[in-house]
């Protein structure tokens, strides 16, 4: 086996297993507080790659140029804040009209919120593939046989930024502390004075903040988008999510990473037209082996 | 949106009153291709194709006197599922008198099967896999050459004019995708030339560096890609940031503009690909068409001549059956036999496939697809002509 083919396979997995990893947050965090499936979140995503679009469009954004970086970090924060407003927007209309009623009824409105966003996307932007311009040089660093691009370069530093920040805001502020709070126990907490319904709100606002950057990445590292591309994506980091443990915030970023790269190392070394299967089959083994996933805990069943 | 739903209100009333009176008879023509979804881009121009064609024979008089001819146009979103229920739909619906249709193969093959059982005319525009007219279906008609052509001039191309000496062969899994592989695979025998190996992608997917990077470690000098263009986009931009320098060739369903958009002029400079059918631009036949479409639409679209000589096709059945009839359309096929078109004189076979050969060549030169040779491949078997053959 050749050494520096290896890595590079071992770059491209994590590549796109970060990407995945920061949507499956948003799974996570979602069903920690609210042990709902919110499956309206891969098309989220696919919004935040074609908010990214619309601002290189509406500021003229074409080509590498000296401050492409800059730039894509101004396009990269546009779409956090477009997610983070349209979670908001989804959580107030769809879900919290629905807080008392069963679980089913959410995850069908879930759905619903998802075509919605499909077809929305689809009626305004056209249903053909759209071309993503690349902010950054798409030359490859290095003169080796290994190729990392600029970009890679920067899906793999703002995710880490994103992952720490996000522990941060979990584990160091008082907002952190009211989301595990509900985590935890909704009523408690609501009796011990957290205002539930805004962390809650909170919630959907950050998990779609991340799922918007990773919009954004996906569509400058491929350079094309379709409006159904948030449907297979969305599905693998929310395969991610189970992997790592649903629920568990550093669960979604492990899982996320190890199926980047069992997808990456399968599709290499075994047979690519397998390359979804992999990943499914992760789906439904773990559901078999280890429903609470690497590291959820035990999932006990709440009075 | 409030003035569209007003007109749409008015018409259906008006059609409600005039449901009362008396209405125009008409006769439709049905059209399916995906519409929507990453492949609507080939959609597009074959309906623009279509259209086109019927109003050019409207502009010329009635085609059924009395009755008035338009165009059913359906999505099947390269869906095979999707495509079987727009054949339903066509094949309920009593107006409908023929289908142009169907841009991929997947769709095509079950769709035939539901226009067969319906005695409805149906006319293939592009759609190359050979298996579709094997069936044995006296509804179908096809105006493309075939992928057991395509395939082996694709082949013959790499290695006689690329001098490729290492190939690997990439598919889409789909019925166009990998018969069109097996094709080239199984012409490549004979060849002087090794085939490194063949795998497939999944269409939809974005991320083939997995694949890639195995390709890159087997050092091909070309790499073949049976599939469409939105994939081959992500291949050829993803084979350059790689440092994957292998040539690469793909078939027809990499002739669309919008996969050098897609892949951007830089990664897409020098790949080649096989057309069916030479170049329309040098055909004397065809220079109408070409100014017409493009008058109309500022660009010449890279199925829309199928789509159209599918629809003339149709209408001049249609207007010798001279009557709003189903099996006396296909009774008026099978009498023509042959037809003169813009793209020259189709005869069609026993299995409805058109004497027309000819496999193009195209390459990516400055960000525009340029033509390069037409090649004129021997039929794989002889088949017996048509009966009741009359020019037409």
């Amino acid at each position: 086996m050749n050494g520096e083919l290896f890595l590079q396979q071992l770059l491209n997995g994590l590549t796109i297993g970060a990407v995945y990893a920061l949507i499956a947050l948003g799974y996570t965090m979602v069903y920690g507080t609210l042990q709902m499936i919110n499956f309206a979140h891969g098309e989220v995503f696919m919004v935040g790659a074609y908010l990214g679009l619309s601002v290189m469009l509406v500021f003229g954004l074409a080509a590498p140029a000296p401050g492409g970086a800059a730039w894509l970090v101004m396009v990269i924060a546009a779409a956090a804040v477009g997610c983070a407003l349209l979670g908001l927007l989804i959580e107030r209309v769809a879900y919290r009209p629905l807080r008392k009623a069963p679980k089913l009824s959410v995850l069908i409105t879930a759905i619903g919120v998802s075509f919605f966003l499909q077809n929305a996307v689809m009626l305004f932007y056209g249903a053909q593939d759209r071309y993503v311009p690349e902010l950054l040089p798409a030359r490859r660093m290095g003169e080796g046989a290994v190729s990392v691009t600029p970009m890679q370069g920067v899906i793999f530093a703002v995710s880490i930024l994103l992952m720490a920040g996000l522990q941060w805001v979990v584990h160091g502020t008082k907002f952190g502390r009211g989301m595990r709070a509900v985590a935890q126990d909704p009523l408690a907490a609501r009796l011990m004075g957290i205002p539930v319904d805004r962390v809650i709100a909170m919630t959907f606002a950050i998990g779609s903040a991340l799922a918007g950057v990773g919009g954004v990445l996906f569509g400058s590292y491929y350079s094309t988008i379709n409006f159904h591309d948030g449907y297979l994506v969305g599905l693998k980091a929310f395969t991610a999510a189970v992997l790592g443990g649903i629920g568990n915030l550093p669960g979604a970023m492990l899982g996320g990473l190890l199926l980047g790269l069992l997808e990456g190392l399968g599709a290499g070394y075994i047979s690519a037209q397998w390359k979804n299967v992999f990943a499914f089959a992760v789906l439904i083994g773990v559901l078999l082996i280890r429903p609470h996933g690497l590291l959820g805990e035990r999932l006990a069943e709440r009075a | 949106m409030g003035s569209p739903l007003r007109r749409a209100g008015v018409f259906i009333l008006l059609t409600l009153l005039a449901g009362c009176g008396k209405s125009e008879p008409v006769i439709k023509i049905g059209f399916v291709a995906p519409l929507t979804g990453d492949q609507a881009a080939h959609g597009a121009d074959m309906l623009q194709g279509a259209q086109l064609a019927l109003d050019e024979a409207r502009a010329a008089g009635e085609i059924i006197p009395g009755y008035k001819v338009e165009l059913a146009p359906l999505d099947d979103n390269r869906s095979p599922a999707q495509a079987v229920s727009a054949a339903k739909r066509l094949a309920a619906d009593r107006d409908v008198l023929a289908v142009v249709g169907h841009l991929n193969s997947s769709c095509t093959k079950p769709a035939s099967a539901i226009y067969y059982e319906a005695r409805l005319l149906h006319l293939c525009p592009v759609s190359s896999n050979p298996e579709i007219s094997r069936q044995g279906f006296d509804t179908f008609y096809r105006i493309c050459p075939t992928d057991d052509l395509q395939g082996p001039a694709g082949v013959r191309y790499a290695v006689q004019k690329l001098g490729a000496k290492r190939i690997f062969v990439l598919d889409d899994m789909t019925t166009y995708g990998r018969g069109l592989a097996n094709e080239f695979l199984g012409a490549a025998k004979g060849l002087p030339v090794e085939i490194l190996g063949h795998e497939g992608i999944t269409q939809g997917e974005k991320d083939f560096t997995p694949v890639l990077t195995k390709i890159k470690g087997l050092n091909p000098d070309l790499i073949y890609f049976a599939g469409m263009f939105p994939e081959a986009a992500l291949l050829l931009k993803q084979k350059l940031k790689l440092g994957l320098s292998a040539k690469f060739l793909g078939g027809d369903g990499l002739f669309e503009p919008a996969l050098i958009e897609l892949a951007t002029p830089e990664a897409a400079e020098g790949m080649s690909l096989t057309t069916l059918g030479g170049d329309i631009r040098s055909l004397p036949t065809a220079q109408r068409f070409v100014q017409a479409f493009e008058a109309k639409h500022g660009h010449l679209g890279a199925y829309s001549w199928y789509a159209y000589e599918s629809t003339q096709i149709a209408l001049e059945a249609i207007r010798r059956a001279g009557k709003k009839d189903r099996t006396a359309v296909i009774a008026a096929m099978k009498g023509m036999g042959s037809y003169s078109g813009i793209l020259g004189l189709h005869t069609f076979d026993s299995k409805g496939d058109t004497s027309l050969r000819v496999i193009g060549i195209y390459t990516v030169r400055g960000g525009k697809f340029e033509f390069v040779e037409a090649v004129h491949p021997s039929p794989p078997e002889a088949d017996p002509p048509l009966a009741g053959t009359s020019s037409g």
